[in-house]
């Protein structure tokens, strides 16, 4: 290492619906390219491999202030990541990310759905937010929200049958994510009309 | 599901989301079982097979087995592969969480060992001491799917 | 053992082909021999020493062997081994990787079987059967051998070209309230969580409903 090259600043974790990025300022050095490497360690390496740190090879020698870790964040334990620079031989020390990073912590929103009527055919599109994710669906009568009915799914990208409807009653959707490799779940969605069938059939 | 299953031993009941140490294993297996050339000897599933162990057991040989990786095997597992590394990393700190809970388990006297079970992780363990022990390791690791298998 | 010359070329690309447990072991010629190569076949259970041979290979032309009696515990893992001979010459004996039944296996879709009335489709699902010895022998459904296994069911309205698609885990499914005389087709495909297992979607059928009465 070398003190003249310092150590990347203000290294943060940004984490949504499971994915995590990492990332720090640049090391600003006249006339050069600054490069960066990245490399984590888990409460496993703490615990039982001497502290070891893995590097993330996608983040070696990268010239971005940024790095994708979700592949390597693949456990709901505490993390360390960590972040040093690099112009040709000379490397700084490392900058390490204060505290620890724990996926549970991760911010979730709500799932994009769209819902339609297919004569009395209740149907629901969910958007793909990858494999870690289930969506739990609620949908009622109108005027009869006390008895709502839930269905929990994984399809993604495809219209997937809810239910069938009365002639020309409204339905009502809406929709969470959860995650059950973190025990969590994101707030719901806003909540969407149709009408069947048996009725002027329109968008309410 | 997600592949996050409710499993009950008895009394006891984790969540473990098996579809992550799954994909893990599955990303590095042959690469894993290329590296163990003896095909004579098993660690976990011979001369007894783990699908034999007895129901009230099955809580006591998964935390041990658990224990078993967490302690002895994934640190005597480093590749110069990084890729390998990486997944390694990931399916030992996705054993480490479920441990914990199977220990709390443990704690809660919901996790009882009968001598069978007892015995049957003693001859694991010999089979395991039976070799060197960077083969041992890689071996039991290349072995994950017998326990995963086992325990769906 | 009097072993011949071993410099033939080896087979090549050894490995298992199984589909509902019906566990076939194929290879290629060794590279640049002509006709009359022939080979033998030996396997092993992993875990356990011997290797045993295949008598209903031995001395074989083609490149394939049926060893699905010999792999049918799924609780178990297996290794096997191909050998060629050419004009008193032989290869190495070249061996697939650690084959385990359970994960390794692709399935078939579903058996799809639908029928109509007025205004409902119904369809019936059942989920391929595991490889057996013979057809006397008890049949055992993967449904069995993969608890988690689920259905997804594609039904699209011909006239409209919309498709739905729904998700069950029993074996039966009812879509009522359909436009009479309209027609509309069927696939299913098996999907297992873990291990991770998805069979392609059947061959689509279609029915009509009856016309309104």
């Amino acid at each position: 290492e070398d003190a003249l090259l310092p150590a990347p600043q203000n290294i943060s974790i940004h984490s949504t619906n499971m994915k995590h990025f990492l990332t720090w300022s640049p090391v600003i050095v006249q006339g050069e390219t600054v490069r960066y490497s990245v490399e984590f360690q888990g409460e496993y390496e703490r615990e039982y491999a001497n502290e070891s740190w893995l590097p993330i090879s996608e983040c070696s020698l990268t010239t971005a202030t940024g790095c994708n870790i979700t592949e390597d964040i693949s456990a709901s334990v505490a993390y360390k990541l960590r972040v040093r620079a690099e112009v040709g031989a000379t490397r700084s020390q490392w900058g390490t990310l204060k505290g620890f990073f724990n996926r549970v912590t991760t911010s979730l929103t709500p799932p994009l759905l769209k819902v339609t009527a297919d004569g009395y055919h209740l149907l629901v599109e969910l958007e793909d937010m990858g494999p870690a994710f289930q969506f739990r669906v609620l949908y009622w009568k109108k005027g009869q929200e006390r008895r709502v009915q839930q269905k929990v799914m994984k399809e993604v990208r495809s219209v997937v049958h809810l239910d069938t409807m009365e002639a020309g009653a409204d339905y009502c959707v809406k929709a969470q994510t959860h995650v059950e490799a973190i025990n969590r779940s994101s707030s719901f969605s806003q909540t969407q009309c149709v009408r069947a069938q048996g009725d002027t059939s329109m968008w309410l | 599901t997600a592949g996050n299953k409710i499993f009950h031993f008895g009394a006891c009941r984790v969540s473990m989301s098996m579809t992550e140490i799954r994909s893990g294993f599955t990303a590095i297996k042959a690469n894993i079982q290329s590296r163990d050339p003896i095909r004579s000897l098993s660690i976990l599933s011979h001369p007894h097979s783990l699908h034999k162990v007895k129901t009230s057991d099955r809580c006591c040989i998964t935390h041990h087995l658990f224990d078993f990786y967490v302690d002895k095997v994934f640190k005597h597992c480093k590749t110069e592969d990084s890729f390998v590394n990486r997944k390694i990393s990931s399916i030992a700190n996705s054993f480490l969480s479920v441990r914990r809970r199977l220990g709390q388990c443990h704690e809660q006297n919901n996790c009882v060992c009968g001598e069978e079970s007892t015995e049957k992780f003693n001859q694991i363990l010999a089979n395991y001491e039976g070799l060197n022990v960077t083969s041992a390791a890689m071996k039991s690791l290349g072995e994950l799917d017998i326990l995963l298998d086992w325990m769906e | 053992s009097g072993e011949l010359y071993c410099s033939l070329p080896n087979p090549r690309n050894v490995r298992f082909e199984s589909l509902n447990m019906k566990n076939v072991l194929h290879w290629s010629a060794p590279e640049g021999t002509g006709d009359g190569v022939l080979y033998k076949v030996k396997y092993s259970v992993y875990g356990v020493g011997k290797w045993i041979r295949k008598p209903e290979c031995r001395n074989i032309n083609r490149t394939w062997c049926d060893l699905s009696s010999e792999t049918s515990d799924y609780e178990e893992q297996y290794y096997a081994s191909v050998k060629a001979f050419l004009n008193g010459m032989c290869s190495d004996w070249m061996e697939t990787t650690r084959f385990n039944p359970l994960t390794d296996t692709k399935i078939d879709p579903p058996m799809v079987s639908i029928s109509s009335t007025d205004k409902s489709i119904s369809i019936i699902l059942t989920a391929p059967e595991k490889w057996k010895r013979s057809p006397e022998e008890e049949s055992i459904s993967l449904l069995q051998v993969y608890p988690g296994l689920q259905y997804n069911v594609s039904v699209l309205n011909k006239k409209t070209k919309k498709r739905w698609f729904f998700s069950i885990s029993n074996n039966t499914l009812v879509v009522p309230w359909l436009e009479p005389g309209t027609a509309y087709c069927v696939s299913a495909k098996i999907h297992v969580t873990t291990p991770l297992l998805d069979s392609g979607f059947s061959k689509e059928q279609c029915i009509a409903t009856l016309k309104d009465k």
